[in-house]
């Protein structure tokens, strides 16, 4: 798992522009959010005690590092699939590990954009955040239930991507519909009907909105605390479990087949 | 036949547009050639309706955090949906039209297919000039088809109302912006061939025209040396200029309607002129190299 995970860090290094350009874009972003909450949008009428800047900080800091544990997995195996390295791979490691290892590597990298975001945003924003002990737990906390979550969700669309040798884009469409429907530029009260459903079927919101109370409201409510975290370890065991069926079906399959690879 | 010596003889041989078929001909090739293509790749064309959707969700709700749901901006007050709509679609499908024509070219070159279309002896400014071409229409008429179920939907425009001299207005606005992608499209796919960053150049640039035209609110908002900043960017004063179009009665004869539509044509012949400065050189330069593909 470890040796996945470092050569995918150096295998990403080796990809600086695009590494760096994703970054620049998520401050672009911020910046982008800052400006329009200049406009003053009233956050107390949706029950949040904070700005919307400070609102908007913590889905958008959050984002590229979603990104990444939804896209990592599924990912690099349809890549490992068409250069030809997939059959090579399955004789010296398992999925579990090549999972873990290669979602490791990818949010360690995006993890960055955390703390450049921070650091922007107190430079030139005005942004301070000031936390306590148990914040900081439970922050990590939940911040390691978000990055799992979107990792097995990453490992079932992988079984699919191995069973038929395609990339459907179906992940570029749930981290569309988790950038706009979890609460990061807009809390979800706003929503009514269907887009509610949508929205309360993303991990992300739940996540989000533990950590908006955990880091934005004067006392922390634990029962949301709690029930956020354990909705979000239900979702992790229950597609956990589903991802491996799958994926060992698949990795059957296209072994009986004999189409490890793509040619 | 006379068989090229030196990589500067291999590119005028094929940049020659003397023996080759007519530019017509040649653009209506490219054309069959690209439907047939993106035929292929069908299910990219529904998720696309899906995620337009999303996109436009996203800027609805939003807009709906603005105090009062209305923005005041060049004289006229207008509700929140309708100014960011407005500027969020414009800059969105300008924007889609200059990633697709940079996508076209890096997907070109990584599948080896581009050394191949630039030594037709069609010549490769003509090939460049009608790749272009088709990557604007289709990415015009791809991003309003996208559209139409987000206008059927979304109460975006209740209560608008647009006279024929402004509308005539934004139209000839709306050609304008068109020309300015055009040749921005060119230029970059040129330096596209160059880099082989076409994807990182162009969410890069559209990164910065969706911060710097003030897409999601007005520009008073910028401190004054942002907004000097953002005038250098001909889409900021076009985005301006087009809502002032549809929601402020905006003429030919309004100020920002006239520095938009100037600024946008010289910065396009400017464009137009870098292009053809470079294009032969960056030709060469890649032949020169051997990095006519992208590994």
């Amino acid at each position: 798992m470890y040796a996945i995970a470092a050569a995918r860090v150096k295998m990403s290094l080796s990809y600086k522009s695009s590494y760096l350009i994703t970054l620049f874009l998520n401050l672009v972003t911020i910046t982008m959010y800052f400006f329009f909450s200049k406009l003053n949008p009233d956050m107390a009428i949706f029950g949040i005690s904070a700005s919307y800047f400070e609102f908007v900080f913590i889905g958008l800091a959050l984002q590229f590092i979603v990104g990444t544990s939804l896209a990592t997995v599924n990912g690099s195996i349809y890549n490992e699939i068409v250069s030809g390295t997939w059959s090579s791979l399955l004789l010296h490691f398992n999925f579990a590990e090549y999972a873990i290892g290669t979602t490791l590597a990818g949010t360690f990298l995006a993890s960055f954009s955390i703390f450049i975001s921070l650091g922007v945003s107190y430079a030139f924003f005005g942004f301070s955040l000031s936390v306590s002990v148990i914040q900081i737990a439970l922050i990590c906390l939940l911040f390691l239930l978000i990055l799992l979550s979107h990792m097995v969700i990453s490992m079932l669309f992988a079984a699919f991507t191995i069973y038929y040798q395609k990339n459907s884009g179906l992940v570029q469409l749930l981290y569309q519909l988790t950038k706009t429907f979890s609460g990061i530029v807009f809390p979800i009260a706003l929503l009514s009907g269907f887009p509610t459903v949508l929205a309360r079927s993303l991990p992300l919101t739940y996540g989000l909105e533990a950590l908006h109370n955990v880091i934005l409201s004067e006392n922390i409510q634990w029962e949301i605390v709690q029930r956020n975290g354990l909705v979000l370890l239900g979702f992790i065991i229950c597609i956990g479990v589903l991802s491996f069926i799958l994926v060992s079906k698949s990795i059957k399959h296209s072994k009986k087949h004999n189409k490890v690879d793509w040619y | 036949m006379n068989f090229p010596q030196t990589p500067t003889d291999v590119a005028q041989q094929f940049t020659n547009e003397n023996d080759s078929v007519s530019f017509n001909s040649g653009l209506k090739a490219v054309f069959i050639r690209n439907v047939k293509i993106l035929w292929q790749y069908k299910f990219t064309i529904i998720v696309g309706f899906v995620n337009t959707f999303i996109a436009a969700s996203l800027f609805y709700y939003v807009s709906l955090l603005v105090p009062q749901n209305t923005i005041a901006q060049d004289g006229y007050v207008v509700s929140s949906v309708s100014f960011i709509f407005a500027g969020a679609i414009l800059v969105d499908i300008s924007t889609k039209i200059l990633m697709k024509s940079m996508n076209s070219f890096t997907s070109e070159m990584r599948q080896g297919t581009f050394e191949t279309l630039s030594c037709l002896p069609f010549g490769l400014k003509r090939y460049f000039v009608s790749e272009i071409s088709f990557e604007v229409v289709y990415g015009l008429v791809i991003s309003i088809v996208h559209y139409v179920p987000v206008f059927l939907i979304f109460p975006l425009f209740i209560g608008f109302n647009i006279s024929w001299s402004s509308l005539l207005t934004l139209l000839l606005l709306l050609i304008c912006i068109l020309i300015f992608f055009f040749s921005l499209s060119l230029l970059a796919a040129n330096f596209t061939i160059l880099v082989k960053r076409g994807r990182e150049i162009a969410m890069v640039v559209v990164g910065l025209i969706h911060l710097l035209s003030g897409s999601l609110f007005p520009l008073d908002l910028f401190p004054q040396w942002l907004q000097v900043i953002a005038y250098f960017s001909p889409m900021t004063i076009a985005v301006r200029a087009c809502r002032l179009c549809l929601f402020g009665n905006g003429m030919i004869t309004s100020k920002i309607v006239w520095i938009a539509i100037i600024a946008l044509i010289v910065s396009s012949a400017i464009i137009i002129f870098l292009f053809n400065l470079t294009y032969k050189k960056i030709y060469n330069r890649i032949r020169e190299k051997g990095t006519a593909h992208e590994f």
